[in-house]
């Protein structure tokens, strides 16, 4: 076995990383992420019936909501964990990426991408199948892209020598399972099948998303960041085996439980309830192994806030699946489906983890991408504070909402009044968005601040760590 | 030492942090355990006497078996990769990738 | 061989997606391979014909402007109304995934939650074997209500001026208004509007209780006969 230390004829940073791509994938994610935020404040204000632009036809509220959910998924989190990636996978790797000019194609081939999914959505040209509402006409696109990104990602791991980084594994698998995702979910519905195993496929379209894309994504670059700004390695390599083969078992077999009590073949959903229960053992021991890297550290979480980004993640990652392995069950399903619970559960998971995840990368990036200490500290503590409790406030509310509305269902209740005891829900949903678009907003500006202040000749403060 | 917070020299394991750390382990494994174990009884109790029905006890138990199946070839695998040697050595990889960190930042 | 490349990209990457895809979809695939997949054409059905030829009495000039005016002679007629309802149907589909309609209002209908009383029947594979469920459009939340037995509960006219602006019907409907269906005014319904409408009186129109009405009691009109007993 060799290993992969340092030699002398080591490329040395600059060689590896591009770290001018790694800030435009940064920048643009930022960009996607506030239209997103923004189209959710528009869903959210129809909710409670003050649309601004009401009756405008490319302000519809529908649309707005797909560009929502799309942005977030296509936009936000691909490009941060992209971004992500090409700083971390050349220096797990000590190899620099396939071609630095396919990066740059890459970036260019996947902005189209969304923006034209944005536009071909606001022009009412979505297809019937969330997180696949792509217009057919960029979807061919779309999948050339994922296959260049594999092509030009896994070249550097191939290259490698020695034993893999647990990273690695995962970004090795997600590069694979995207591909063949993106594919699945993309063409077998709309070309192939329809109906009833149409919806078996869908299930597991927009559940391989969330599991085989931005799960092993997110989690590869936690192993990768968390052990670096904590300067001591994982606490167990061996038992991240166990999440990773885990997940890969588990995770993609679980698809149906998002139809359940449909025409679907009942023992197909027994098996996706009996897979998701299992998940959430796996992912017991990933918390596990997280928690026990900062044991007897837990004081950084204080001073350094990429780690408390990180960490206030994996609490919501670990309720996220703990209420899973209740919701799937059909005694729950009774009553949740349908209700605002799933919209409280899609926001712990998409905003609670990922984009926690991605906000304290970009906090520990931007001061090295941009040679600068943060302009200011209050400014990143409102931008994490904004975002967790507003986050909190949101998901809780809606949970809570999703119970409501579910008995008020099922007791038959008039249509009419679960809309009313919604509404005030839905006002503090809009404020608790606001809220975390306030924290977003903070971020920028401490970005722009920062970028206008004078650079420093030191080499910037060691983990993001902020000036106090 | 610009950042103490930062620079961890490994946790000096007391008797008094390792009962703490225990004490959490346990608690939290009861508060999972416990929700867990009550559904399994009683989705188990319903599996049982679904399976004692003649028309659907077939089709309630062959998910069961397709499961139990997949999950122990999995498991002979993994048996087999371990009894080759594959875990040998399986934390170097953690301590190799702080190493080249701290050499791409000393030179960069 | 857990650690390795080939290990994760073969058993990982490949295998373990392949084995969820054959257990997870291609098994439903294959059971349901046997209910052949309707055609919108085939679709079409006296219910729904009967709220289609509705909206162009109601909406003559909408109508005419639309689909032009039947060719006259009977048998072509029915042929020329078909081909149009078919137009409207795959227009109207089209819009309902474009508008995001299936955000809000799923289309299927559980047997748990007492959902069959107030919906209807409880849905069936059958149901969804057909052209305008790629993708299937099951949906995931109900802001507003389920929508697959909607259809010839309420009439053109109600739909109508509800797309236009729901709270006029509706107080407290977080619904958006789509006065883009229209010219102008609710009883100017264009192409957009009239095909939204037909879609929606399709959805359940091949049930056989079309229209299904919560907790529906016939009418409490006596027969002249059962008057007299009584008085």
């Amino acid at each position: 076995m060799t290993a992969t230390a340092i030699t002398s004829d080591t490329k040395s940073h600059e060689e590896l990383v591009d770290e001018k791509i790694v800030k435009f994938y940064l920048i643009t994610a930022l960009i996607f992420l506030t239209t997103s935020m923004l189209a959710g404040i528009l869903v959210a204000l129809q909710m409670i019936r003050h649309n601004p632009f009401a009756g405008i036809e490319l302000f519809s509220p529908g649309r707005w909501r797909m560009v929502h959910t799309n942005a977030v998924a296509y936009g936000f989190l691909a490009n941060g964990f992209l971004g992500c990636l090409h700083w971390a996978i050349p220096r797990l790797t000590l190899q620099p990426v396939a071609n630095k000019k396919l990066s740059w194609f890459i970036f260019a081939a996947w902005q189209v991408v969304v923006g034209a999914t944005a536009i071909g959505i606001l022009l009412g040209e979505a297809q019937g199948l969330e997180w696949g509402e792509t217009p057919v006409w960029i979807d061919p696109l779309a999948q050339v892209g994922l296959l260049l990104v594999a092509i030009n990602f896994m070249t550097p791991i191939a290259r490698m020598k020695g034993p893999m980084y647990v990273s690695l594994w995962y970004f090795l698998a997600a590069f694979v399972w995207t591909f063949l995702t993106y594919a699945m979910g993309n063409f077998i519905p709309e070309y192939f099948v329809s109906g009833t195993s149409a919806g078996a496929v869908g299930g597991l379209f927009i559940h391989d998303l969330v599991g085989l894309f931005v799960t092993p994504l997110g989690w590869g670059l936690m192993y990768y960041f968390v052990p670096i700004l904590l300067k001591r390695p994982i606490w167990s390599h061996g038992l991240s085996l166990v999440g990773f083969w885990g997940l890969a078992f588990f995770y993609p077999l679980q698809g149906i439980h998002h139809f359940l009590y449909t025409p679907i073949p009942l023992f197909l959903q027994y098996g996706a309830i009996v897979s998701t229960i299992a998940v959430e053992l796996v992912v017991t021991t990933v918390i596990i192994n997280f928690f026990g890297s900062i044991w007897g550290n837990a004081g950084v979480v204080r001073t350094n806030l990429p780690i408390r980004w990180f960490y206030t993640g994996m609490i919501y990652y670990f309720l996220t699946c703990l209420q899973c392995a209740f919701q799937v069950t059909l005694t729950f399903q009774k009553v949740i489906h349908f209700t605002d619970w799933v919209v409280g559960h899609a926001h712990m998971v998409m905003f609670g983890v990922f984009s926690m995840w991605i906000m304290g990368m970009m906090t520990y990036l931007f001061p090295r991408l941009l040679g600068r200490n943060w302009a200011s500290r209050s400014l990143c503590e409102w931008h994490y504070w904004l975002s967790t409790l507003g986050l909190f406030v949101m998901a809780a509310d809606l949970i809570l909402l999703g119970l409501f509305q579910g008995w008020s269902w099922a007791a038959l209740e008039p249509w009419d009044a679960s809309v009313d005891f919604s509404f005030p829900f839905w006002v503090l949903r809009v404020i608790a968005g606001l809220a975390m678009f306030g924290g977003l907003l903070a971020f920028l500006t401490n970005i722009w601040l920062t970028f206008r202040a004078a650079p420093v000749t030191a080499p910037v403060k060691s983990g993001g760590l902020l000036p106090t | 030492m610009a950042d103490p917070t930062c620079e961890s020299t490994g946790v000096v394991s007391t008797h008094k942090d390792r009962s703490i750390a225990w004490t959490v382990t346990i608690a939290f494994g009861v508060v999972i355990l416990i929700p867990c174990l009550m559904g399994f009884i009683v989705k188990f109790g319903e599996l049982v006497a679904l399976t004692k029905d003649p028309a659907d006890g077939g089709f309630a138990i062959t998910p069961v078996i397709n499961y139990l199946l997949a999950s122990a070839g999995f498991f002979f695998l993994l048996l087999w990769a371990a009894l080759n040697g594959m875990f040998r050595d399986l934390e170097r990889p953690k301590y190799l990738m702080l190493e080249n960190e701290r050499e791409l930042d000393a030179h960069g | 061989m857990f650690e390795s490349k080939s290990g994760i990209l073969y058993i990982a990457g490949i295998g373990f997606f392949a084995l969820a895809f054959v257990s997870n979809a291609l098994v439903p695939w294959l059971m349901y391979r046997d209910i052949p997949e309707k055609t919108v054409a085939e679709l079409i059905n006296p219910n729904l014909r009967y709220q289609f030829e509705d909206l162009a009495r109601r909406y003559p000039d909408s109508f005419n402007a639309t689909y032009g005016t039947p060719p006259g002679g009977d048998a072509k007629d029915d042929a020329w109304w078909n081909e149009k309802c078919a137009d409207a149907l795959r227009t109207g589909h089209k819009l309902y995934v474009g508008e995001g309609c299936w955000h809000c209002h799923s289309q299927f209908v559980r047997p748990v939650s007492n959902e069959e009383e107030r919906w209807g029947p409880v849905s069936r594979s059958v149901e969804y074997q057909n052209e305008l469920q790629r993708p299937v459009l099951f949906g995931t939340r109900r802001v507003g209500p389920d929508l697959c037995r909607e259809g010839g509960r309420r009439s053109n006219d109600w739909h109508a001026v509800h797309f236009f602006k729901p709270e006029s019907l509706s107080q407290a409907s977080p619904m958006p208004e789509y006065p883009w269906f229209f010219d102008g005014s609710p009883d100017k319904p264009n192409a957009k509007g009239l095909a939204i409408m037909t879609y929606i009186q399709w959805l359940g129109s091949w049930q056989e209780s079309y229209p299904y009405y919560e907790a529906y009691v016939p009418s409490p009109v006596r027969k002249p006969e059962e008057i007299q007993e009584t008085e």
